[in-house]
């Protein structure tokens, strides 16, 4: 089957001829529109029902709503646990956007630009972590850190430093994808100009070598800190009562109780990330790096 | 230009996250297999040993391998409910030339960026108690209750709405990558829609179908979240009852345990589709 394909030259849209006519209303037709907008009803409805919970007037979820007002928009703040693990996750992703840009871009351009024995092998331990469960991933890590807590006796669990780099663990595999990316679709003749031209190995870097990598490296900092604002598996494990990321707060509120403030504060995130991938969308093409 | 060795200086740039690797995950993994073969005892929590036994009990337990199959079971159904509702809906996306079209791949793009709490709640607004669905069926015939929230219904939509966009964004790349000429040829041919689906742009979009599959089961696999929120007490998968034993029972060798045979399961029939799918896909 592959080989109907091969003998034909890749088209390009503006040749294209005329795309084949949407199927007719036959019965395979109207199935197939069905399908369609079950599935986007699945993925549209909790959303829409979120945002609209979240306008109810009482405090009490029920249908229909006695009326609607942005108030509860306005109390989020009146609710400590919510600010002050937003806070938390804030400053954690902040930390480990930070901190894997430090330590993932100079290894995609270790992986690109170099040869070297074994990169084949770091370059699939790099990605590992995508792969391991969340859950065992906050598990391993928690032990590791229980056994470095009995041998030192200073307090780890919980702190911003164990959770930034258990989430640097996270974030790193992101960086280092879209880096690559970006860094095989460079062209390297611009680099090895300027080392033609007498420019030193660092100013190689520093003045051609990142400034080209830039889409990638915005993309690769959008990716890292939504992949650690969002994460809950992991984090779960790593937590101690006082501190706390806001999906955990949510989730842990939503065991018990759900109301208009909460569908608020889901909807305040929610919103921070749409604005962000929306910034992300007008320096890289979405739809290519996911 | 440098007259460093190019070994060393590609070491300083690949060292620091190669180290974060190895010791947030690999020594990690190391120590929690070490601990999946020691002894809980309830009151010195954990007694060095090397001893099978967590994972026998785990696999000679009815308990524990039906929670393993219903993980399994719900990963399935929700990976082929992926397939079907994402095949249409990327077919579409893909070959649209409207204007409309980069708008809606953003639409299907950013659910996979909002937690899934989000979903969760809104699944919980549709189907709990005094929900939308239970409050309509009350409206329309008074006494009456529609209660889903807390069944397994519940987890696979959940699971579904927080899966498909990544189904639906992997096929769409595959199909863009589909020669449109090659259906065309089809249907001038006299293939019927069905015939043409079947015969031409499946086979073709085979590979695409694994990757995509592999991707929603993995995530299915270990889902904690949806179905905490919407399984409700009763119902058991694998993440939530590993966090369990390690939270509330502290029993942490079996908790370990619970940790390899997830990753196991998982890894395996991962491998093993791949390999299935890569052969078929050679020898058509």
């Amino acid at each position: 089957m592959a080989g109907i394909a091969a003998p034909m030259a890749p088209a390009t849209p503006a040749q294209a001829p005329a795309r084949i006519k949407a199927s007719r209303l036959t019965a395979a037709g109207v199935f197939v529109w069905v399908l369609i907008t079950a599935g986007v009803l699945v993925m549209a409805v909790p959303l829409v029902m979120t945002a609209y919970i979240s306008l109810f007037r009482d405090a009490v979820v029920v249908f229909p709503p006695s009326g609607y007002s942005t108030a509860w928009y306005m109390r989020i703040g009146e609710f400590p646990r919510f600010g002050e693990s937003l806070g938390t996750s804030l400053r954690i992703a902040a930390l480990a956007t930070i901190g894997s840009l430090a330590i993932g871009i100079p290894a995609s351009l270790a992986l690109v630009r170099y040869s070297f024995l074994g990169r084949g092998v770091l370059n699939v331990l790099l990605l590992s972590p995508l792969t391991v469960p969340g859950v065992v991933i906050g598990l391993s890590i928690y032990v590791l850190v229980v056994e470095v807590e009995i041998a030192t006796e200073a307090p780890l669990i919980g702190s911003d430093l164990v959770l930034a780099a258990a989430h640097l663990l996270i974030t790193t595999p992101w960086v280092v994808r879209l880096c690559v990316a970006n860094l095989i679709g460079l062209d390297r003749s611009v680099e090895e100009a300027a080392a033609n031209l007498g420019a030193r190995p660092w100013s190689v870097l520093w003045r051609v070598t990142l400034p080209m990598m830039r889409q990638g490296i915005v993309a690769a900092a959008l990716f890292a800190f939504i992949v650690s604002f969002e994460n809950i598996e992991m984090t779960l494990f790593l937590i101690s009562p006082g501190v706390m990321t806001l999906p955990i707060s949510v989730l842990q509120y939503l065991e018990y109780r759900i109301d208009p403030l909460v569908a608020a504060v889901v909807m305040v995130q929610t919103l921070v990330i749409a604005g962000l991938l929306l910034l992300l969308d007008r320096y890289v093409k979405l739809s290519r790096i996911v | 230009m440098s007259r460093r060795p190019q070994g060393l200086t590609a070491g300083l740039l690949i060292g620091p996250a190669t180290l974060v690797v190895l010791g947030a995950l690999v020594a990690p993994l190391v120590l929690l297999a070490r601990y999946s073969l020691n002894r809980y005892d309830r009151t010195n929590f954990m007694v060095e040993a090397l001893t099978p036994e967590n994972y026998l009990r785990f696999l000679y337990d009815p308990f524990y391998t039906g929670v393993l199959w219903t993980t399994l079971w719900i990963a399935l159904v929700t990976t082929t409910l992926c397939l079907v509702l994402g095949f249409p809906i990327a077919y579409r996306l893909a070959r649209s030339q409207s204007r409309w079209k980069s708008a809606g791949v953003l639409l299907v793009i950013l659910p996979l960026f909002i937690g899934s709490t989000v979903r969760a709640l809104g699944w919980m607004g549709v189907l709990g108690r005094g929900g939308l669905l239970d409050s309509a069926a009350a409206a329309m015939n008074p006494g009456s209750s529609v209660a889903l929230l807390y069944t397994p219904f519940a987890v696979v939509l959940g699971i579904l709405s927080i899966n498909l966009p990544y189904m639906v964004l992997t096929l769409q790349s595959v199909i863009e990558g589909i020669d449109a000429r090659v259906e065309e040829a089809a249907e001038s041919l006299g293939a019927e829609p069905s015939r043409r689906f079947l015969l031409v742009v499946l086979p073709l979009a085979l590979p695409g179908l694994a990757t995509g599959a592999v991707l929603v089961f993995i995530l299915a696999m270990n889902a904690y979240a949806t179905p905490l929120l919407l399984g409700g007490a009763r119902f058991q998968m694998m993440a939530p009852m590993l966090f369990r034993e390690y939270a509330v029972n502290n029993n942490w060798p079996f908790a370990a345990a619970i940790a390899f045979i997830l990753m196991v399961t998982t890894l395996t029939l991962t491998a093993a589709s791949s390999a299935f799918v890569q052969r078929r896909y050679k020898a058509a």
